[in-house]
């Protein structure tokens, strides 16, 4: 720490004292705040979890249209806490009769702004998954409300505050890598064909209408749920619109441009076949392999994804690489950062990550920034306008996949100049009576 | 006439080749359908490097465990879009017959794959599908007696999984649990004999208990498990037990009149008596959640494996009667376990085979030894002097535990 920094917080604290805020911060980093959760699955059990370990919050409500899903959540709430929830078919019945504090939204993409925006009009503040929205312009909507009510958004960027990405854009930052020119970001793994499965009745206690909600309406099939819609893109965007948010949102992050001028993306099913949707079966609809490449003004990223073959030519099937004038740099997940150098006597640099195991992430760190936060006030490290950035790369790369051609972009305007056809896709027609959000 | 007899004998000889040994492992849960073996003679210790791998196979993704009967060593793997049924020779590995049809990988949060095992009953092995197709081989030679598929003749529903639970036989039938409290065809033919009603089933292998002359088989379905007369499926009994994702997959225990039950997804256990059409519970609770693989009973003590491939999941012991926790175990994670000769025989999720005495005191291990990388959810298998090992790529391995 410089003696300037280190004269400025004792400044701060000196006046902090002087105005005696600190019995008053004491006060508030106790309370315990209302806490609801919508979208009570898998991840979201898992942010619940960190809010109930904080010791910060009171479990009120749980919101979900699978009462398999209510059930069980709300057993573990009562294990791991002694409350006892109350559950909700509704999440707009939850938000009116329980007006929670915290709402933490963890459902399919297709319902994150829907819903965010619902709770942050009711006063509370939001922890929404990412990404921000299923078209652009519905996560533009969920900044402009963010911003409205004043209420707070912490979406789920957990890679933002992990210890090794957070090292890792220190010594990118610090020019480590030298000058960058270029980045890839890569998800891979293995898989084949994707055969059919047969469409079903939906299972007792699920309210599948309410499930696809504002989406098109499908037949029922244990691929979509629980846990598969991220392959279809009525309710999601693929590998790109998961994985890609945290990888290009790593780049974002490195960056001083705040968004890409140019983006093209092409890609297909080569491998798991056409998409299968009829009366009888479906099989999944999102892409197998893709590619999205990213232009911006001094430097290009390239995305790649594939769901065969994995990577085993490579070091790692899953991260970024930045490439300087001084080496390669990998951000990776499991494996930490490492730097290779281009210069042979130069040593290799290598920082192992610190996350949480079993599922890989660092949600302890991202929740208490978002309480920390709230308590002070202040933008967390996730915050809605630039998740909403890292969102729009995911969103813009499945738009010109589906388009079939590059499309420029006004990041500023948030338009796709001079090209209407483009334009109309990023937003997208809501089933009733669902409507398209508007700030 | 010394001719015809003589052919006799011989013809006596071939079939008793085909019955099972003492120490066969022939379906899944093994001869007593309790996880434990018969085999007594089995080298228990072992040097550090672990004992002589006799074989290695590669068999395909999936998580079908292996039957042994003979010289001849069974299981599943799906391989090229198709899913696999493997003969192997258990002196080898060599493939004797197999036999691939089209599948899906189904690798839905997990690898995929078959996850179910083969069962062996005198000349044939019965096999079954995540996806419903079921078929029944000669053993010998691995040609089809019939084959179809369950599901698309039924209707029923397909678990998120698919069905899991591996075929039964009984008397003239195969039981299977598809459905909300299983099917039955004949066993000859493959003909529909009985069905249930199409909610989604569990994940649990059928499991039969006679009382009072009459034979029920246990299943686990979504939300409950039930028990139904084997012969004609009519529902005896049924325990709800509802969990996140409608998972019960670990069989139940059996001891007497008493019935253990454990899940996962944070459900816990307990411990019922069955009484005619009746089931109460003795004892409930949390110290035992067991989300995949089955645990044995030795000597009035539990052994299972708590908690759910998300968690850190560890080896317990707890007390049958009571339901009280002896000891537990970390480091296991989501493995699974069988017993021989009083002692445990554990394979971790990452692969370590560790071999413990069944000691409700604390967990004693005898002897340890890392056979298999990458993960492994499917029990091992004890048979004949061989401990057979297979992790989700495929990788199957068989060490030589031999008493020499």
């Amino acid at each position: 720490m410089n003696v300037t920094r280190r004269h400025f917080v004792k400044s701060a604290t000196a006046a902090t004292l002087a105005f005696g805020a600190v019995p008053l911060l004491r006060a508030q980093s106790t309370r315990k705040f209302r806490t609801a959760l919508i979208g009570s699955g898998w991840w979201g059990m898992n942010i619940l979890r960190e809010a109930m370990a904080s010791g910060r919050s009171k479990v009120i409500a749980l919101g979900d249209v699978d009462t398999r899903a209510l059930d069980a959540t709300a057993m573990h709430v009562n294990d791991a806490s002694g409350d006892q929830p109350k559950k909700y078919r509704d999440f707009r019945e939850l938000l009116d009769k329980e007006k929670p504090e915290i709402v933490i939204v963890a459902t399919p993409d297709h319902w994150h702004s829907l819903i965010s925006i619902a709770a942050l009009r009711a006063g509370a503040h939001v922890f929404v998954e990412k990404p921000t929205g299923h078209t652009v312009r519905e996560s533009r909507a969920m900044v402009d409300v963010a911003k409205a009510t004043g209420r707070l958004v912490q979406v789920g960027l957990h890679r933002r505050i992990g210890p090794h990405f957070v090292s890792g854009m220190k010594f990118l930052k610090e020019g480590g890598a030298g000058q960058i020119g270029m980045v890839r970001a890569f998800v891979h793994s293995g898989g084949g064909k994707e055969r059919p499965a047969p469409n079903a009745d939906p299972p007792e206690g699920l309210d599948w209408d309410f499930y696809c909600g504002p989406a098109q309406l499908r037949p029922f099939n244990t691929k979509i749920h629980p846990g598969g819609w991220r392959n279809f893109l009525g309710f999601a965007n693929g590998t790109l619109g998961d994985w890609g948010v945290h990888w290009l949102d790593q780049v974002l992050r490195w960056t001083d441009e705040k968004f890409p001028r140019r983006i093209f993306s092409t890609g297909g099913r080569p491998v798991q076949g056409e998409p299968v949707l009829n009366e009888r079966e479906q099989t999944s609809d999102a892409p197998d392999s893709q590619i999205a490449v990213y232009q911006f003004e001094s430097f290009t990223v390239n995305w790649e994804h594939r769901k065969f073959a994995d990577n085993k030519a490579e070091k790692s099937a899953i991260g970024c690489n930045f490439y300087g004038t001084k080496g390669t740099f990998h951000l990776g997940w499991r494996d930490g950062w490492t730097f290779y150098p281009a210069n042979d006597n130069d040593k290799i640099l290598h920082e192992p990550s610190q996350i949480q195991e079993p599922d890989g992430h660092n949600l302890t760190l991202l929740w208490k920034n978002f309480l920390e936060s709230i308590d002070a006030g202040r933008v967390p490290i996730g915050d809605v306008e630039s998740a909403h950035r890292a969102t729009n790369m995911s969103l813009l790369g499945m738009l010109s996949l589906k388009l079939g051609r590059s499309i420029q972009w006004d990041g500023d305007k948030e338009t796709i100049p001079g090209d209407a056809e483009a334009n109309q896709l990023l937003s997208r027609a809501y089933r009733g009576p669902w409507e398209y959000p508007k700030a | 006439m010394i001719r015809s007899f003589l052919r006799t004998i011989f013809a006596l000889i071939a079939l008793a080749a085909l019955d099972v040994a003492a120490d066969d492992w022939p379906h899944w849960r093994g001869p007593n359908f309790n996880g434990i073996s018969n085999e007594k003679n089995w080298l228990s210790s072992w040097p550090a490097a672990g004992p002589p791998v006799a074989w290695k196979a590669a068999v395909g993704i999936g998580f079908s465990s292996v039957s042994v009967v003979n010289d001849r060593v069974f299981t599943m793997g799906y391989v090229d879009e198709k899913d696999v049924v493997w003969c192997l020779d258990a002196a080898t590995g060599k493939v004797l017959w197999k036999h691939a049809y089209d599948a899906d990988l189904g690798d839905k949060f997990f690898e995929g794959g078959p996850t179910s095992t083969p069962t062996l009953a005198g000349e044939v092995v019965y096999t079954s599908s995540r996806w419903g197709d079921v078929f029944c081989f000669e053993a010998a030679s691995g040609k089809i007696r019939w084959s179809k598929n369950l599901q698309k003749e039924t209707g029923l529903r397909i678990p998120d999984w698919g069905f899991a639970g591996s075929p039964v036989v009984h008397e003239n039938l195969l039981l299977l649990n598809l459905g909300d409290a299983g099917i039955a065809v004949e066993k000859e033919t493959g003909k529909l004999v009985w069905t249930s009603a199409n909610k989604d089933a569990g994940y649990s292998t059928p499991l039969r208990f006679a009382r009072n002359g009459e034979t029920f088989a246990i299943l686990g379905s979504a939300k409950s498990f039930v028990a139904v007369n084997a012969k004609t499926g009519k529902e005896s009994w049924r325990i709800p037990w509802p969990t996140q994702y409608g998972v019960n997959a670990a069989d139940p225990v059996l001891d007497g009149d008493l019935m253990f039950i454990s899940s996962g997804y944070g459900k816990g256990a307990g411990l019922f008596k069955l009484s005619g059409a009746q089931s109460e519970a003795v004892w409930q609770n949390k110290e035992l959640r067991t989300q995949m693989n089955p645990s044995v009973l030795l000597n009035g003590f539990l052994f299972g494996i708590d908690g759910d491939t998300t968690s850190k999941a560890s080896l317990k012991c707890l007390d049958f009667k009571t339901g009280v926790l002896k000891w537990a175990e970390s480091g296991i994670g989501s493995g699974a376990l069988m017993a021989a000769d009083g002692k445990l025989i554990v394979l971790t999720d990452r692969g370590e085979l560790i071999v413990a005495e069944a000691s409700p005191e604390r967990f004693k291990p005898i002897a340890r030894t890392q056979v298999l990388g990458g993960k492994c959810w499917t029990v091992p298998v004890l048979a004949n002097g061989h401990i057979y090992c297979r992790n989700a790529q495929g990788n199957l391995v068989c060490l030589d535990v031999q008493a020499k």
